[in-house]
């Protein structure tokens, strides 16, 4: 007798079919989200704040009421929703342009004020829906449509870590890092997301998770060596870890 | 016995789960679906799957739909 040990999360509309690339990690992630709103039971209780970028099909896949805000404002709207109905579960589901270039003042202040939030970023180093441009997180020396000979210093700055500045905000109630690059990482990808959405709900502050993510097309790689690049590259600069949990209140590194 | 079921329509070719299988099991078929991409097949003639999901956890697209242990 086989007993069932994977199936489609119920939080998903059905049997559904993604719209993102070829080994896109975007997927995954929406899974895990799923998955944990079907783990924590609060799928009839959530209403997703949705933004710009290829992040946004989020609202096509997940089964819960969604609205869409202007591009970057994805937690100023979340901001407004919570405060009207401070019963609901409120998250959003950004990508690092949205989060960290364009709205990166409304998602800083929205950690400094403490807000009962859950706020999921996806960095994948560029901007993928508009075609491969330097966005806030870009590695440097890495080459883009609009840095084609790689960021340098000098002319485009550095790459904005987001984790460690949200972990800074005094508001902020979880912080972390997470990498997609293997299915253990992927297994402690989704213990991060479930703490995020676990201190909202027991309305301590501003949860918050990073994941890092491929995007093979931007890349012009193959998914497999694309996962190698989030390892070898990313890795080392973007560290994967728990930056602050006000729950423990000590700093564990996820290894 | 373990066996998993593949949604062939859903899969985009990406060829993660390929590498991620322990056993091996799963492997680019000369089958297409109606995107044109060479999906992947499970094979299992000696029953040799554990079932442990590391394929349907790595599939970004959902394409591994089902997986039993037994």
């Amino acid at each position: 007798m086989a007993t069932q040990v994977f199936k489609l999360p119920e939080s998903l509309k059905g049997d559904v079919k993604y719209s993102f690339c070829p080994g896109c990690d975007h997927g995954v992630a929406v899974r895990l989200i799923a998955e944990v709103l079907d783990e924590l039971g609060i799928r009839e209780n959530t209403i997703l704040a949705a933004s710009i970028g290829c992040s946004v099909t989020a609202y096509d896949f997940l089964n819960v009421d969604s609205l869409e805000a202007p591009h970057g404002r994805a937690l100023a709207e979340a901001t407004g929703i919570k405060r009207a109905r401070p019963d609901k579960i409120v998250f959003t589901y950004q990508g690092d342009g949205d989060f960290a270039s364009i709205g990166l003042a409304e998602s800083m202040h929205s950690a400094l004020r403490g807000e009962n939030l859950t706020a999921i970023c996806i960095n994948n180093t560029t901007y993928g829906m508009t075609g491969g441009q330097l966005g806030p997180t870009t590695l440097l020396g890495q080459i883009t449509t609009t840095s084609p000979t790689g960021r340098n210093v000098d002319y485009y700055g550095y790459p904005i870590k987001i984790a460690e500045h949200i972990a800074l905000c005094d508001g902020t109630a979880f912080s972390a890092r997470v990498s997609l690059d293997t299915v253990a990482n992927i297994r402690k990808a989704k213990q991060a997301i479930k703490k995020a959405f676990e201190v909202q709900i027991k309305g301590i502050g501003f949860g918050f998770v990073e994941i890092l993510s491929t995007c093979p097309t931007n890349w012009k790689m193959s998914p497999q060596k694309a996962h190698e690049r989030v390892r070898n590259e990313m890795m080392p600069v973007f560290k994967p870890g728990i930056y602050k949990d006000v729950t423990t209140n000590e700093i564990e590194m996820l290894k | 016995m373990s066996y998993i079921v593949i949604n062939k329509e859903k899969c985009k070719a990406c060829y993660l789960c390929v590498d991620e299988c322990p056993k091996k099991l799963l492997k680019i078929s000369d089958e297409t679906n109606s995107l044109g991409n060479r999906i992947v097949e499970f094979n299992d003639p000696k029953h040799e799957c554990l079932g442990c999901a590391m394929c349907a956890t790595r599939c970004p697209d959902l394409a591994i739909t089902e997986v039993y242990k037994g």
